[in-house]
């Protein structure tokens, strides 16, 4: 086991930020743990990495207990801050130099290092920018070059996507994917529920501290009764067809607004057929259909009442 | 040693600012150095010019212009009364002496003869003649009395050679003469100014890089313990105190290397180093206390101007009002000040003279240890703040 948390209870005064919260991080995956903002992520991270001192509970990283002066962990980890950790002051080149400094003191080693890092998120064209120069995307990619270049066994990204274009995002996932291609243990967190399907072998949903559901993504699925969502673009429909689309086996609810019909429904085979089959029947025109297999939102919406992003 | 270097590589990111307040320094010090060369500090021999209207000639009067050459050029002029009116107005001699006829007879005989004389309105220089011919006449009174059959010639010959007697006078201690010497304590006291700025934005500046939470944190994940950080964090901070004060102990140096072989310049460095504890203290405290970049140039100007100001960095302290030197007092630059000062005024270096300065050197030294130790304070409670967070 790469990560071990057992009962791991932290609180700032009267708020319990980690309400006993325990989890397993294997070796080669990649861990999402995903939650709303204040659900705790970042602070069972910090908790993690001994950065902050909890009341409660037992961490082990590579089998060894984890504590402040464990020197000998912190060699093989790395660290994506949420907030960006570099110095103005320094390029690029020098920022990466100097985080990777931290773990390797062969300076040809370290060079060889810092070359491939910057190669890896792609900043060949702006090593010798300063941060202030660089977009959001690209100090974000500096962000992960310094957390990685040493070539760490298990790396920890702590939402390393917030504020970031599209474009960037997507490199960034994908580098992370290469990482753990190439043999690192991840622990991704994010309230993004997309990034940590697209990427995450194993996801653990937490909220206000607690463990709500831990799996794969088809067991976090399966672990809900929705279904999927048949989305159609209907012109023109009759209160007594909508009605029609509710009475259809394992529908629960139809929503009809502004020419977009949503129809929900429980697990169950079949159930597009049988919509199509309906507007056939009915005559009912339609310009696009399409059905969505449940995300994880869904399954967070079911379990706590509310949206991740709420 | 990554933390040390990132430290050096961050001062040297700040050496563009910092090398303003170094030209400041070597301006003000030209500036100082040029009108020390005006020798309108200091004392230096300067003969007066004089005339001599002579109605008779004798070996005594001979004696006496021989006597008044040490001090006074001879300038010829006309016994007109026009003439003598145009060489004072126009400044061609300074002091007019008229030996009226009969003079060495009347002396000799033991009479007080006049020596009628006629010197620039308002002019000091005459004073020093009038001691120097007083000194003349009256040791040759005292021969003429004690010796009434001693050779005229003889006479003068040995008021001559007594009046050429020197005796080395050794003062213990006193007010340290102005002039071409004694610049270096100029240099030492403006010192502080380029160096109390030039640190606190030096130290202040890695201060707050180093007091990032994020950096702070993110240190605090890598395998280097958070001691050996804090070692690399002040080896370079000394590093860049010792360095900058090399550089500016030698430019002062420099400026003021006539006086190198002065022993009181080995104790201007040494004060000039204890400042520079002092101020490296104060400047961990500022940075541990200031929040942004543009708040540590803000700082360091007040800071290091007001102090400057009221400790007698730029004005001395004998033109300062009781009152500003008494707050002044509760700033180690005064004490700086104040120990140049009484370093400039040793004139032997005996343990009773260097006590005064000793004292001194501890005030600055307590300071800087007070400062220390606030810094610590207020550090840990940050770092125990950031734990909490």
């Amino acid at each position: 086991m790469v990560v071990k948390v057992n009962n791991l209870v932290k609180r700032y005064g009267d708020l319990l930020a980690l309400d006993h919260l325990s989890l397993e991080v294997r070796s080669g995956e990649i861990f999402g743990l995903l939650g709303p903002n204040g659900s705790g992520k970042t602070t069972a991270i910090n908790c993690i990495l001994s950065l902050l001192k909890y009341d409660k509970g037992d961490i082990t990283v590579f089998d060894k207990p984890m504590s402040p002066d464990a020197y000998d962990i912190k060699k093989d980890i790395g660290v994506v801050m949420q907030e960006v950790a570099v110095f103005n002051e320094l390029t690029v080149y020098e920022n990466i130099d100097y985080f990777c400094g931290l773990y390797v003191s062969d300076k040809a080693k370290r060079k060889a290092l810092v070359d491939e890092a910057i190669d890896f998120v792609g900043l060949n064209d702006f090593r010798k920018f300063r941060p202030k120069k660089l977009s959001g995307g690209l100090l974000r990619r500096l962000n992960i070059a310094c957390g990685i270049a040493h070539k760490p066994k298990l790396i920890i990204l702590d939402e390393p996507t917030v504020a970031v274009d599209p474009q960037s995002r997507n490199k960034i996932l994908e580098g992370i994917v290469d990482l753990n291609k190439l043999g690192a243990t991840v622990i991704y967190t994010s309230h993004y529920m997309e990034e940590v399907e697209q990427i995450c072998s194993r996801i653990m949903i937490i909220d206000k501290g607690k463990v709500i559901a831990s799996g794969t993504k088809d067991e976090l699925k399966s672990m809900i009764t929705l279904g999927e969502k048949i989305t159609l673009d209907v012109f023109n429909i009759e209160e007594a067809q909508i009605e029609g689309f509710r009475q259809l086996r394992n529908v629960t609810s139809v929503d009809y607004s502004e020419g977009i019909l949503v129809i929900r429904s429980l697990k169950g085979k079949n159930n597009l057929e049988r919509v199509l089959e309906y507007v056939k029947s009915e005559g009912i025109s339609f310009g696009k259909i399409y059905s969505e297999m449940p995300t994880l939102n869904d399954v967070f919406l079911e379990i706590t009442g509310k949206e991740l992003r709420d | 040693m990554p933390v040390f270097k990132l430290c050096l590589k961050i001062f040297k990111k700040n050496i563009p600012v910092m090398s303003i307040y170094f030209g400041v320094f070597i301006l003000v010090s030209f500036i100082m150095m040029s009108n020390a060369s005006g020798a309108q500090l200091g004392y230096s021999d300067v003969k007066t010019d004089i005339a001599i209207l002579a109605e008779e000639e004798s070996v005594l009067i001979d004696g006496l212009k021989t006597s008044l050459s040490d001090v006074a050029n001879f300038i010829e002029i006309g016994d007109e009364r026009s003439e003598i009116q145009d060489a004072l107005y126009f400044r061609r001699v300074g002091y007019i002496l008229r030996i009226p006829s009969g003079f060495t007879a009347e002396f000799l005989a033991g009479d007080t003869p006049t020596l009628a004389k006629t010197v620039v309105p308002g002019s000091n220089s005459n004073i020093y003649i009038d001691m120097n011919i007083e000194q003349y006449l009256n040791t040759a009174r005292l021969y003429a009395n004690a010796m009434p059959d001693m050779d005229l010639g003889e006479l003068t010959d040995e008021v001559l050679n007594d009046l050429a007697q020197d005796t080395n006078v050794s003062m213990l201690s006193g007010e340290r003469i102005y002039g071409e010497q004694g610049m270096m304590q100029y240099y030492f006291n403006y010192l502080a100014y380029t160096f109390m700025f030039v640190l606190i934005l030096g130290i202040s500046t890695i201060m707050l890089v180093f007091n990032n939470l994020i950096i702070k944190r993110r240190n605090a994940c890598s395998p280097i313990s958070a001691s050996k950080i804090n070692f690399q964090f002040y080896l370079a901070n000394m590093f860049f105190t010792l360095v900058s004060w090399l550089i500016l102990v030698s430019l002062s140096l420099v400026f003021g290397r006539k006086e190198l072989s002065n022993p009181n310049t080995l104790y201007f460095v040494l004060n000039s180093l204890i400042f520079a504890i002092t101020a490296s203290g104060i400047s961990f405290f500022i940075g541990n206390l200031v929040k942004g970049r543009e708040a540590i140039n803000a700082v360091a100007n007040v800071f290091t101007l007001g102090t400057c100001f009221i400790s007698g960095v730029f004005v001395p302290q004998v033109l300062l009002g009781e009152g500003v030197l008494r707050i002044a007092s509760f700033f180690p630059t005064y004490w700086y000040v104040k120990a140049n000062a009484q370093i400039a005024g040793i004139s032997n270096l005996s343990w009773s003279n260097l006590n005064g300065v000793g004292n001194t050197f501890l005030v600055q030294i307590g300071f800087a240890a007070a400062f220390f130790i606030l810094a610590m304070v207020v550090g840990k409670r940050k770092q125990m703040a950031v734990e909490e967070e």
